[in-house]
């Protein structure tokens, strides 16, 4: 179990480096694979709920850390309404409630149907997304939601759930190295009936 | 729920308010160490990325390229003759305006950088440059190029730097539109349909502005100094209390490589 979880902080310290890399798609207006939220989405299901909190606040601080922009700064007799901004570690508290979204079909993945936490996890990462535009709406006020930002959210959201079983496919490589058993009932084979007398 | 659960989501839920209650300058140390830790990776990632684009420009047009090599040695000693000439315009410049009493007011260092990479941001418009602190290069920076102004330094490191874009909606200019008495603050929009584009807030109800106008820093507010070109008007909003207008800005934000960044002013003597 130790094993896994330090693997899977690595996982996700690969994934933020990568994720410099991977270039957004400009014909899509701008919608990109978030590699980071896929790996932690994917993760989250296979881990109990406080390795998923782990990774979630990991995760949340990591974006943060990346994105946050600074203050306007400026003179304000000038520029008399800056711009706000979020605040660092709302992608804790973002990252933390798509975990448990995840962790709500648990029961699911454990018969064997990951295809339910792939396909979560596109409508996760659409949540998360969409939770974040309204976030920036709210503290900056003025609600803008139109056909272009929903069609970078939807986009964004498919080209992450495709890659998905990619990701499940690692995990379950990641576990069976470190010995940790995220396999589940649905495909264990059933155990020959004996004969009673 | 299981205590250990229990557990497990208060230490969560005491991070993230720890996290959320941090200050602006803590913030920015965590950020600088973040990039710390990264730039090593990032500064490997992004010369591969750069060694396999000119490999594969090198297979593809190594003809073209050696057309335009030929090409650029004329145009450099050509250019050099003409710079030996603008240097001597330039110092009988300098001559007639010390003789005017022609007082210079601001300065500016300006260093040359490359756009290594855009930022992985969904809502936010940034790019990297290829310059930090050791260049000389101080927060809030102003990042021009021949064509206007692009944007600020945001998040600066040793080597590399992050550029807030003008297009993103968090980087405001006080600006000025060209032969008529109207400024407003200029900023990008929220939502970026196809080429970006730049709103003008705040002008006077009745602005006496049309179509094709350009558009100017005014060097008031203390970030950005004054006259950069910024772009030109493309469409007027008049609203009940004042008049909006859509910018064009100067700059291609498509196909910007190379950027200049100015040095923080120094008062003259």
């Amino acid at each position: 179990m130790i094993r896994y979880t330090i693997s899977l902080l690595l996982l996700v310290v690969v994934s933020v480096i990568v994720q410099q890399f991977i270039p957004s798609l400009t014909g899509l207006n701008g919608s990109r694979l978030l590699l980071v939220a896929l790996v932690f989405l994917c993760a989250s299901v296979t881990v109990p709920v406080p390795v998923m909190l782990l990774l979630a606040f990991v995760c949340g601080f990591l974006t943060d850390a990346q994105n946050i922009i600074g203050r306007h700064g400026g003179d304000p007799e000038v520029y008399l309404r800056p711009v706000e901004q979020l605040r660092f570690g709302y992608s804790i508290v973002l990252y933390g409630v798509m975990g448990y979204l995840m962790h709500g079909i648990q029961p699911l993945f454990r018969q064997g149907q990951w295809q339910f936490s792939a396909m979560l996890s596109g409508v996760a990462v659409f949540l998360y997304l969409l939770g974040e535009y309204l976030l920036i709406n709210f503290i900056r006020g003025g609600l803008v939601l139109n056909q272009t930002v929903l069609i970078k959210i939807a986009c964004s959201s498919a080209i992450t759930m495709v890659f998905s079983p990619l990701i499940f496919w690692l995990l379950f490589r990641l576990a069976d190295k470190s010995r940790y058993t995220i396999r589940f009932d649905g495909l264990r084979k059933p155990k020959p009936k004996t004969l009673t007398a | 729920m299981k205590p250990l659960n229990l557990l497990a989501l208060l230490l969560f839920l005491g991070g993230a308010a720890w996290a959320l209650t941090q200050s602006e300058r803590s913030v920015r140390e965590i950020q600088a160490s973040y990039y710390r830790a990264i730039s090593p990776f990032l500064t490997a990632g992004s010369a591969t990325e750069t060694r396999a684009r000119s490999f594969i420009d090198e297979v593809e047009h190594s003809k073209k390229l050696e057309a335009e090599v030929e090409a650029m040695r004329s145009d450099y000693g050509r250019l050099k003759l003409i710079e030996s000439q603008l240097r001597t315009i330039e110092a009988e410049n300098g001559r007639l305006r010390r003789s005017l009493d022609f007082k210079e007011r601001t300065k500016f260092g300006v260093i040359a950088a490359r756009i290594t990479r855009r930022q992985p941001a969904t809502w936010w418009h940034t790019v990297e440059i290829d310059r930090g602190e050791e260049s000389g290069i101080a927060t809030a920076s102003t990042v021009v190029t021949d064509r206007g102004l692009v944007g600020k330094v945001d998040q600066l490191g040793k080597l590399r730097s992050s550029v807030i874009l003008l297009t993103d909606e968090a980087c405001q200019v006080s600006a000025r539109v060209e032969g008529s008495p109207e400024e407003g603050i200029l900023s990008g929009q929220r939502v970026q349909e196809g080429s970006p584009k730049l709103r003008l807030r705040f002008l006077s109800k009745d602005a006496r502005i049309s179509k094709g106008m350009r558009v100017f820093s005014t060097g008031r507010g203390g970030l950005f100094p004054p006259d950069l070109l910024l772009g030109e008007i493309e469409l007027l909003q008049p609203g009940p209390l004042d008049t909006e207008a859509v910018v064009t800005p100067s700059v291609d934000f498509q196909n910007m490589e190379t950027v200049f960044v100015l040095t923080p002013q120094k008062e003259a003597p």
